[in-house]
């Protein structure tokens, strides 16, 4: 659109000049040719008032708008790259922030892994102590109640063969004159008369 | 068996030997007798043996008590064995023995002792266990060679011991 205003504005300035009558008078008349023709000038000034108007009308606003337009656009473009700028950079601090935050926290799990692992091995230490102390004096105390069930038993095997002992003496001893002063002496206790009463005997009521 | 049973059995019996006239003779047997079958596990399974003919087991009463016994005991044990209540037999006994010495008005002092005592050992015995329970006593003597020596006396629910055989069971008590 505006290419074809400005062919046609262009067009009509080149009629104007082809029909100046300043063409015809030089050929009558050997004037200076170097200084121009009244006429000549009055058409030239009008021809170009008429081509500056055209131009100033149609040709102009055109341009200036697309001067302008075209301004916009490099200073749009302009303001979108420092936009996309800040917007970078921002981006970049949140980056450098949040990987500074992650080395932060990397470093922050890592400790409380250390301290973790340094707790838990004082923790199974001490158990593991603890168990140790416990099986020991398990151990201790089992041993002593096994001493004591072999003493028990012991003393108790030495008793039985003792006891065992006495009473193959005891039958050996006891002919029928012993069983006979037993049998005075229960006689004589149980009585109650005054005789010495024989240890042996013992009374019980159920 | 039942206590009425028992005291039925045990009426029974005494009342025959006091009819046949030798309630002292036979109540000691019959006394002896049911001490030997507390102490012989065998005799005591054969008597008590259902399966064993009851023939068969009279006939191991006569067998014991034959030359051992009078024939009025001898009878008595083979009717109650006969009966198939040999297994009742030492308490119908003590029944008898404690209702003969309920008839003279005396209880029975049950002894045991390693070795026989004489006559003259029994009387003072039962006085002298008649002074220590305040009662009139009549002595049943068990020979009993497991008391190694001494006696042991049971008077109704009262004993008084005074054998070997404890002294050296409360010794082995004393060292364990």
């Amino acid at each position: 659109m505006r290419t074809r205003r400005l062919a046609a504005a262009l067009a009509l300035a080149l009629a104007v000049l082809l029909g100046s009558p300043g063409v015809a008078l030089a050929a009558e008349e050997a004037p200076n040719p170097i200084l121009p023709q009244p006429p000549e000038l009055i058409w030239g000034a009008i021809s170009f008032a008429v081509l500056f108007f055209l131009l100033w009308k149609f040709a102009f606003p055109p341009m200036n708008k697309a001067l302008t337009d075209r301004s916009e656009k490099i200073r749009s473009s302009l303001d979108e790259a420092a936009t996309v700028r800040e917007e970078a950079q921002t981006i970049l601090a949140d980056y450098q922030r949040q990987l500074a935050d992650a080395k932060g926290e990397a470093g922050r799990i890592i400790e409380e892994a250390r301290e973790t692992a340094d707790s838990l091995k004082r923790d199974l230490t001490a158990r593991a102590e603890a168990e140790a102390e416990e099986q020991r004096e398990r151990n201790a105390q089992q041993i002593a109640a096994e001493r004591d069930r072999v003493m028990s038993e012991l003393q108790s095997q030495v008793a039985g063969m003792a006891i065992e002992l006495a009473e193959k003496v005891v039958e050996g001893s006891l002919d029928r004159e012993a069983n006979l002063r037993l049998i005075e002496n229960y006689i004589n206790s149980v009585g109650g008369n005054g005789s010495t009463p024989s240890d042996s005997e013992a009374r019980s009521g159920s | 068996m039942d206590e009425q049973r028992v005291d039925g059995y045990a009426t029974a019996m005494f009342e025959v030997a006091r009819v046949e006239g030798s309630l002292d003779e036979v109540e000691d047997e019959l006394f002896r007798f049911a001490r030997t079958l507390e102490g012989n596990e065998d005799l005591r399974s054969v008597l008590t043996d259902d399966a064993v003919p009851a023939e068969r087991r009279r006939a191991v009463v006569a067998d014991l008590l034959g030359d051992r016994a009078s024939p009025v005991t001898a009878n008595l044990v083979s009717l109650v064995v006969g009966a198939g209540r040999a297994r009742d037999l030492p308490a119908i006994i003590d029944r008898l023995v404690q209702r003969a010495a309920a008839e003279h008005d005396k209880v029975v002092a049950e002894v045991r002792s390693a070795v026989a005592l004489d006559e003259d050992q029994r009387e003072r015995l039962a006085e002298a266990l008649g002074r220590a329970t305040g009662k009139s006593v009549e002595v049943k003597v068990v020979v009993d060679p497991s008391v190694l020596g001494g006696l042991v006396a049971r008077v109704g629910d009262t004993v008084i011991d005074g054998t070997v055989r404890t002294r050296l069971d409360q010794l082995r008590e004393t060292i364990r």
